[in-house]
């Protein structure tokens, strides 16, 4: 038997998939993992949609079964919280003192939500979304003609907003930006959502912000900044994440954009490792980013256990992910914070299509689709290896995109 | 012994493609690759999404079209999440042009 010991902190799908990649792997050494949730690590992703709808239960969007982690010879410890990393030691500290020492560490622990700086944001009726509890009492918050407000139309918020008008709720979003998801899509492809939004009768605010939930006892009105009152029973705030980064405080890498990686995803602490929504990671395309997708933690969870077996592999993938609402599949790969060209497949006004992001130089950054997913997909390769693809035949939906990737070697 | 059942004409099939036909109350997906036939469950063991709907062929893996899982089609097994259990496979031949599965 292996003689080292793996500790990984944060049962999520990213520090779970790790744990399972290690086994697949052949390490038969100890591994502990702790998570800070009472439940066995899950997808995250039905939780604004399937488990909230009520569709799936709670055993089909567990990564692994619970025997799984005994059959695996896992030392599984839920509900754990752990407080600090003592780097020089090489253990973690675990509220209440205990100490668990490592061979090498994988630090998976996500994200929180940011809290609105709003006055009633305490008030009953304002949730959140990110665990299984928050989407349990928003399901029984929301009965069929429940007034409902969505703060920020982000993937969460427009995503819950489907949701909740799928189950009959009226629905009305109050967004800081333009349109939809203005700052992930941009413009163009934000109004093509916004418009299936509307389509469904979700009546959105853009450009305005919440001053205040107000109420006697419980929400009863949400106000905006811009002057705006909107009755409601329910406020979801959906305004974003941070990375969990605490319990790396006095190792320098408890920074607030997350914990810096390298391309293998270790840290500067050799063995040290993080991985998923906390890691801001130096992507060889990209450059330093931080992901907050379900694909990205799944991948990097697979990468990251074989570089803790000492592979050393470069984790270059060029990110994927999906969301559903109502029925249109938004899918989206790469990065790209800004674009100089934009090239459409198909139809932004029939909200059928997949767009092609090109930075200045004509490199194909990112792809994002709506109701169009065959060719995100099949853009993965183009964008991995940087290529320059002729905008037209980007265009041109004969063209089979994998025909554009030069061969490599 | 499952008797083979006649689910449709063999030239359905094309190339590098799939297709799903039910079976005995099962969606089971036929995709020929090479001209070899592989029959396997239709439904994506992570979130049961069609995979014949969408699903991208490359050899002989298929990759589900809503959240990435990939199967190798010659054995059902996983061969990238986030599906963890394998899809069923299914003997299946082509006769007289008929498509035969037994199932």
């Amino acid at each position: 038997m292996d003689p080292r010991t793996f500790v990984v902190v944060g049962a999520g799908l990213c520090g779970a998939t790790a744990v399972a990649t290690l086994r697949s792997d052949g390490f038969d050494g100890r591994i502990v993992l702790i998570g800070a949730e009472e439940l066995p690590p899950y997808e995250r992703p039905p939780l604004s949609k399937e488990y909230l709808r009520g569709e799936d239960p709670l055993e089909q969007i567990l990564v692994r079964t619970p025997e799984w982690y005994r059959e695996q010879d896992v030392e599984a410890r839920w509900s754990t919280h752990v407080t600090q990393l003592d780097a020089r030691a090489r253990e973690v500290v675990l509220a209440g003192g205990e100490r668990v020492a490592f061979d090498a560490f994988l630090m998976a622990t996500g994200g929180h939500n940011r809290k609105i700086e709003a006055p009633g944001s305490e008030l009953p009726g304002v949730l959140n979304l990110r665990y299984v509890g928050d989407a349990d009492r928003l399901r029984a918050a929301v009965a069929a003609g429940a007034r409902v407000v969505c703060v920020g139309m982000g993937f969460i918020g427009a995503e819950v907003a489907a949701s909740l008008r799928t189950m009959g709720c009226d629905v009305t979003v109050i967004e800081i930006f333009e349109t939809a998801l203005f700052r992930v899509l941009g413009g163009d492809i934000g109004r093509a959502l916004e418009a299936i939004h509307r389509d469904h009768g979700v009546t959105m605010h853009f450009n305005d912000l919440v001053a205040r939930f107000e109420g006697d006892g419980r929400l009863e009105r949400v106000v905006t900044r811009g002057g705006r009152t909107v009755e409601a029973d329910v406020a979801v705030v959906g305004i974003g994440t941070e990375p969990a980064v605490h319990l790396m405080a006095g190792t320098g890498l408890d920074q607030p954009g997350g914990v810096p990686v390298g391309s293998t995803m270790e840290t500067s602490i050799p063995g040290v490792f993080a991985a998923g929504d906390v890691a801001r990671h130096d992507h060889p395309v990209f450059g330093p980013i931080r992901v907050e997708h379900f694909d990205n933690a799944l991948k990097m969870g697979q990468t990251v256990a074989h570089n803790m077996l000492g592979e050393g592999r470069v984790f270059d993938d060029p990110h994927w992910f999906w969301s559903d609402q109502y029925d249109a599949q938004i899918q989206m790969a790469g990065f790209a914070p800004t674009w100089d060209q934009m090239v459409v497949r198909g139809s932004l006004e029939d909200r059928s299509f997949c767009a092609f992001l090109l930075d200045a130089e004509g490199v194909l950054r990112s792809s994002v689709s709506i109701s169009w997913p065959r060719d995100v997909r099949r853009s993965f390769q183009l964008i991995r290896q940087q290529v320059r693809p002729d905008p037209a035949a980007l265009a041109d939906p004969d063209v089979d995109l994998r025909r554009l990737v030069p061969d490599e070697g | 012994m499952t008797e083979p059942v006649k689910v449709g004409r063999a030239d359905e099939i094309a190339e590098g493609e799939a297709k799903a036909f039910p079976v005995n109350g099962a969606e089971i997906a036929v995709s020929r690759v090479s001209g070899t036939l592989y029959a396997f469950s239709d439904i994506c063991t992570h979130r049961g999404c069609n995979l014949s709907l969408g699903g991208e062929i490359d050899g002989t893996s298929i990759t589900c079209e809503c959240h990435g899982s990939t199967f190798d089609m010659t054995t059902g097994a996983v061969l990238e999440g986030p599906a963890t259990e394998p899809v069923a496979t299914f003997p299946v031949r082509e006769e007289n042009g008929d498509l035969l599965i037994e199932a």
